[in-house]
């Protein structure tokens, strides 16, 4: 048991390591707009979408390898997404789809 | 300090958090350096397609903090939201001229713009319907019923995404759907350009509003869509008591505006001058079509959503919905104080509202001030 355990966290120092340089933006949604229309982030840096609005959002991505779906969050919500994927992922609202901004995930 | 990690990953299908806490020095001392670390072996964004063969983005937990209550606005703050804008926006790619204007409202109804030439986008969207037709569902070729009732061209040049479904990103593209959809007017563009072509009054016209770029259909389409730009409605009671005639709206239209951005709710969706913010909605409606949801498979809250229409000019606008279904406003507001059908596509916003009979009415007060005295439409004269 102990060695499976070291051997897994092994594996994450690795892997923590290659993520040493992460860094987490905060989007925000008031008005029915990102406030962002492009950031440009690191391989395996996080965004978190807070949704500062008074209605709800489905923030979702269909962008190759950075795929997500928030699904409905109402106000208050916020989530966290990682990109993991090189290029440009363009995130959208699907119920207000003139909100629009781009992820640039940069190596 | 002590750092919280997770770890998202998959099983069968079934995304699973690991969640523990661990200090700094331990960290360091197995040389682990964890911002916010997320390990995925596969993952699964919930309501999209399978993703087969490629990662996704990992989707960490959500995190709930109680929205900052705003003071109610008062109605004096909230006229700000709707008040007219001064000018109409043209796009940059397809500027306003006259010359395009009139070619486009000739064009507009021209029922030679259908394979049985008896069709013209003014036949399901017409002036004398405030710019729809009327009816439940739109006639198509053939006198064939439709699927959806035909949506108004009113204010569409402030409209930033077109159908009931949101298939056309521009209203140049939208005007090009039906005259081609074998459904609706049922003319390959081929066969129109031609068609135009041998229209000997038409050439000048092209050569005035296009000059060097013929009768093609992207011409056809600018044309058109610069004329339904020009279509917007007129002053109505609610703009005068905007601008300070206090008279132009009743008492029970007043309570109605009160109730439209409160307790009714309306304004989450019907915002703005125009009064929609363009936004995609089940509103709990009966029925099989799924409208954009067949265009986002898989999204949860796509299904059986349609665009949210705007308000100016309804009381000439009926039957209302996407599908015609509801005869009169006052059953408009009826359906949306019962809340619609339950169900997990149902959007946020719609659920039961608890109104009274007498906020009810002054809803509907107010719905009909936003109607104006429509100008006649002069039909023009058809090149021959």
């Amino acid at each position: 048991m102990r060695n499976t355990t070291l051997v897994g966290l092994g594996a994450l120092a690795i892997l923590g390591g290659a993520a040493a340089a992460a860094t987490n933006q905060v989007i925000t949604q008031k008005g029915r707009a990102f406030s962002a229309e492009s950031i440009a982030i690191k391989k395996g840096d996080t965004v978190t979408f807070l949704n500062d609005d008074t209605v709800p959002h489905n923030i979702m991505s269909m962008s190759k390898g950075n795929e997500f779906n928030l699904g409905s969050q109402g106000p208050g919500a916020s989530t966290s997404v990682t990109f993991n994927e090189t290029g440009d992922a363009a995130v959208f609202c699907a119920i207000h789809p003139r909100m629009r901004m781009t992820v640039k995930v940069r190596e | 300090m002590t750092l919280s990690c997770l770890i998202i990953s998959s099983s069968h299908g079934t995304p699973r958090h690991t969640r523990w806490n661990c200090d700094a020095e331990t960290a360091r001392a197995i040389g682990l350096r964890i911002s916010f670390a997320a390990v995925a072996l596969a993952v699964v964004v919930p309501g999209l397609p399978a993703q087969r063969g490629h990662a996704a983005a990992i989707v960490g937990e959500t995190h709930y903090a109680q929205p900052t209550t705003q003071p109610p606005r008062t109605p004096e703050a909230l006229k700000e939201d709707y008040r007219r804008p001064s000018t109409i926006p043209f796009p940059k790619e397809n500027p306003y001229t006259p010359a395009k204007a009139a070619l486009g409202k000739r064009l507009y109804f021209d029922t030679r713009l259908s394979g049985g030439n008896v069709l013209s986008c003014g036949t399901c969207h017409s002036p004398a319907f405030g710019w729809g037709d009327g009816l439940p569902k739109g006639i198509g070729h053939g006198m064939r019923q439709l699927d959806r009732r035909s949506p108004t061209i009113i204010n569409a040049a402030w409209g930033q995404i077109f159908m009931w479904d949101g298939r056309a990103a521009t209203l140049e593209e939208q005007a090009l759907g039906p005259i081609q959809a074998a459904a609706e007017m049922n003319l390959p563009l081929d066969v129109l350009m031609d068609r135009l072509a041998h229209i000997k009054e038409y050439q000048p016209l092209f050569a005035a509003a296009f000059p060097n770029e013929g009768i093609v259909p992207a011409s056809v389409a600018k044309a058109i869509a610069t004329y339904e730009r020009s279509v917007v409605s007129n002053p109505a009671p609610f703009d005068a008591w905007l601008e300070g005639q206090s008279a132009a709206l009743s008492e029970s239209a007043r309570r109605g505006f009160a109730l439209f951005n409160a307790k009714a709710g309306c304004a989450s969706c019907h915002a703005g001058w125009n009064f929609t913010d363009e936004s995609f909605a089940d509103i709990g409606l009966p029925g099989d079509d799924v409208g954009r949801g067949k265009l986002a498979t898989g999204v949860v809250k796509m299904q059986h959503a349609f665009k949210t229409p705007g308000l100016r000019e309804i009381s000439h606008r009926g039957p209302y919905m996407h599908d015609g279904s509801i005869p009169t406003l006052e059953a408009v507001v009826e359906h949306y104080d019962r809340g619609g059908i339950d169900r997990p596509s149902r959007s946020d916003l719609i659920k039961p509202l608890g109104l009274t009979a007498q906020e009810k009415a002054d809803l509907v007060s107010f719905l009909n001030a936003l109607t104006s005295r429509i100008d006649p439409t002069i039909v023009p004269i058809l090149p021959r």
